[in-house]
């Protein structure tokens, strides 16, 4: 089981920056466009959490219509980081599904599609990005032992 | 690896920042406010745009190939929805000349790629001929205001002209055929065909 270590708001402003490319739309924000302090707003505003496990980083922000849905976001490709992720949404935040924002080729397609992602639809021309627009896909996942109540 | 890179301006810049606005082509060319001003309330000023200001204005460091600051560009006048921006420029007096001019490129590319700014306005100083010429500048501005600002001591003429991405496509198809007309002389010189 991989281990989440949780980031204060300053430290996964910082973790994305240097995420690089995988970083970009993570949760709705962008490195690239967004300086640490707009990053660290705009994460406090939808009152998001955001792990380290291993290389990558990982992050969940609530659906304020649905608390038992999460947003969810990775920085990379890597499965295990992800399930950990949703392991501790089912278990201290009584998730029941998850959503993800993830541009068309992103790496953490890879890592959703192996966790049981579905893709059920795709948000064209969403994001503007390196002087074009990109389609944005919406992946939908289900949590395993979902709570009784 | 690009030449400049062009990244957002951090708490770590501030020094150099405050340099070049106590920098006397700086202030005869842009602004002097910074002369009747104390260092801690520029520090202060710098830190509310990184910290609080990014809707209204932006900072950006200008990197040379080994992460050197070269310089800052600066986005003002901030319109997000309409898609327009102004960009101005201070380069640091050693990076000053040709190097300035890929770091202006970049900023621009990057206004433009990233941001999705549509039309960028840009503002000179008549009299400041650091980044283009007496020349350049007369045929590229579409609007010449006198008494615009009084830096050091004068009355300073501005010039203003707008990009928009139609300007821009045609200034790489410009550039490009420059670049294919001088490989074709050359190749001429040197006896190969083309």
């Amino acid at each position: 089981m991989t281990d989440l270590i949780p980031l204060d708001p300053a430290s996964a402003a910082a973790g994305l920056r240097e995420a690089g490319e995988g970083a970009r739309g993570f949760l709705g924000v962008d490195p690239v466009t967004e300086n640490d302090a707009l990053l660290t707003r705009r994460l406090a505003a939808l009152d998001a959490q955001v792990f380290r496990a291993g290389d990558t980083l990982v992050g969940a922000a609530p659906n304020p219509h649905q608390p038992r849905q999460a947003y969810v976001a990775s920085t990379s490709a890597d499965e295990a980081a992800l399930r950990a992720l949703l392991g501790f949404l089912v278990t201290y935040r009584r998730a029941t599904s998850y959503v993800a924002l993830v541009e068309r080729g992103a790496a953490a397609t890879e890592a959703l599609r192996r966790c049981g992602f579905a893709e059920r639809g795709a948000l064209r021309d969403h994001r503007h990005r390196s002087g074009a627009p990109v389609d944005v896909l919406v992946w939908f996942g289900k949590a395993a032992e979902t709570c009784p109540s | 690896m690009p030449f400049v890179t062009v990244r957002h301006f951090a708490d770590e810049d501030i020094p150099l920042r405050l340099q070049l606005l106590r920098e006397a082509r700086f202030q005869a060319n842009l602004s002097d406010f910074a002369v009747a001003a104390s260092d801690d309330d520029l520090v202060a000023d710098v830190r509310r745009t990184i910290a609080e200001r990014q809707d209204e204005r932006r900072i950006f460091t200008l990197c040379g190939p080994k992460g050197e600051v070269m310089g800052f560009a600066w986005i003002t006048s901030i319109d997000w929805r309409n898609q327009t921006c102004e960009l101005s420029f201070g380069v640091l007096p050693r990076h000053r000349g040709g190097p300035g001019a890929l770091g202006v490129q970049a900023a621009h590319d990057y206004v433009r790629a990233e941001l999705n700014m549509r039309v960028i306005v840009n503002q000179v100083l008549e009299h400041n001929t650091m980044l283009q010429s007496a020349r350049t500048m007369a045929e590229s501005r579409q609007v010449r205001c006198d008494y615009d600002s009084y830096t050091v001591g004068e009355w300073r003429s501005a010039c203003y002209w707008s990009l928009t991405d139609e300007d821009m496509r045609e200034q790489r198809a410009q550039k490009l055929a420059r670049r294919r007309v001088l490989a074709d002389r050359i190749r001429a010189r040197t006896g190969e065909l083309p």
